[in-house]
């Protein structure tokens, strides 16, 4: 089991009070909860303030981890050998392990399940209790966005045995994701979370999806922008070029004079939708002057440069 | 392995209020409430059901309610100015997009 140093994640002393725990997890909260916090691995910080303060903020959770001893961040460690059975009445399973090992046993699921099903010394029989949901992000590409394709997600969770006792276990999905979809876009799956316990229902797995960084297109929604390359004479003079999409090679018509950073729609050309209008795709134009040139383009540029009257910095004058 | 069809959470498929209420972990009273301050909007002319990309709002309220103890009308708020940060963000995502790299 790896040691986590709750009172540092919350910037505490042990001998910290109860308000000061309080205090110190509300102005983190505050600074890292993910649906507000910009932070970088602000999700990550979140988790480890929100686990540190549910272990501190309560008296019998913060002795029981008081007693693990003060350790390395990172460092692994077993419980002293009476550790569980000192909590037998809180600890649930976990009473029974006497000298057991808790190499597979997360010390934030340790303290989920503190006084959770399981437990014996009279507190009644435990009641069933619906399993987590879990939250997972995936990344996928442009190309599986558009089409569709199957994920495979290989999930840990904390799974809570029958007797009480928590472990890790590991559990492979495969999940459809279908053709059209988009950044940000959530998919459910129901009862595929955290099993429940003592007969409770299982929770929900939600998948995040994300669009790896693509070689050639920007994406925003459903539309996807392309720079697009044009000669000097090709933006003078209007040209016919090949263009890449999503759905092969296509040909486009550029009329004369175009500019540099305008942008050409080719509607129906984004990312397909499951119902619905498929988004578009811009080609941002961009001029390219060529590094090296021949003796007798050169020349033609000299001409060019003679016969011109163009003027492109007329507004500076 | 069989693959699973998960549910899209999306604006076209429905959602009915008992399933946003167990799936997002608010109770009933506060999602009701948060109808009332238009935080959640049911599809037209069905009290009882929603866009199912509501529940990703709902989850997020009820994150949010844990955390900060909000009552609906803070929540209500937050979503709101969380929506427009979130537009705002789109807008210079698009703008950032359209500029040549």
């Amino acid at each position: 089991m790896k040691y986590k140093d709750y009172y540092a994640i919350l910037g505490l002393e042990r001998s910290a009070s109860e308000d000061e725990i309080k205090k110190a997890y509300r102005r983190l909260a505050r600074k890292y909860h993910p649906d507000v916090s910009k932070e970088r691995d602000a999700e990550d910080k979140f988790k480890d303030i929100n686990e540190a303060y549910q272990t501190l903020s309560e008296p019998e959770k913060r002795k029981a981890y008081d007693q693990l001893g003060q350790r390395r961040p990172g460092e692994d460690f077993q419980p002293p050998p009476d550790w569980g059975s000192q909590f037998g009445s809180g600890m649930g399973g976990f009473g029974g392990f006497g000298g057991g090992r808790f190499d597979d046993v997360d010390l934030a699921d340790l303290f989920a399940h503190f006084g959770g099903a399981g437990m014996g010394g009279g507190r009644g029989r435990p009641r069933p209790r619906a399993g987590q949901d879990v939250e997972v992000v995936a990344e996928i590409t442009l190309e599986q966005a558009a089409f569709g394709t199957e994920l495979e997600l290989t999930l840990s969770e904390p799974e809570v045995q029958d007797d009480g006792s928590v472990r890790r276990v590991p559990r492979t999905l495969q999940v459809k994701v279908p053709a059209g979809s988009v950044a940000g876009q959530r998919l459910r799956l129901t009862g595929k979370g955290g099993s429940g316990v003592q007969g409770g229902p299982p929770g929900d797995l939600y998948v995040d999806l994300r669009l790896r960084e693509h070689g050639r297109y920007r994406v925003e929604g459903r539309d996807l922008y392309l720079d697009v390359p044009l000669a000097p004479w090709e933006a003078v003079l209007g040209a016919e070029i090949e263009v890449p999409t999503l759905d092969g090679r296509v040909t486009v018509k550029v009329r004369p004079g175009m500019r540099a950073g305008q942008k050409m729609r080719l509607a129906g050309k984004g990312l397909p939708s499951r119902k619905g209008e498929p988004g578009d795709l811009y080609l941002v134009l961009t001029i390219v002057a060529p590094s090296v040139v021949s003796e007798r383009e050169r020349e033609l540029y000299r001409e060019l440069a003679a016969a011109s009257s163009f003027d492109p910095r007329a507004n500076l004058s | 392995m069989n693959p699973v069809s998960p549910q899209v959470l999306d604006a076209d498929t429905p959602l009915a209020l008992d399933e946003l209420v167990a799936a997002s972990g608010l109770p009933r009273e506060v999602v009701v409430e948060l109808v009332e301050w238009g935080a959640f909007e049911p599809l037209p002319g069905q009290a009882m059901a929603f866009r199912s990309v509501t529940l990703v709002a709902a989850r997020r309220a009820s994150r949010l309610r844990q955390t900060f103890l909000l009552d609906s009308s803070g929540l209500a708020l937050a979503l709101a100015y969380l929506d427009r940060i979130e537009r705002l963000e789109q807008r210079v995502r698009e703008l950032e997009c359209s500029a040549p790299r």
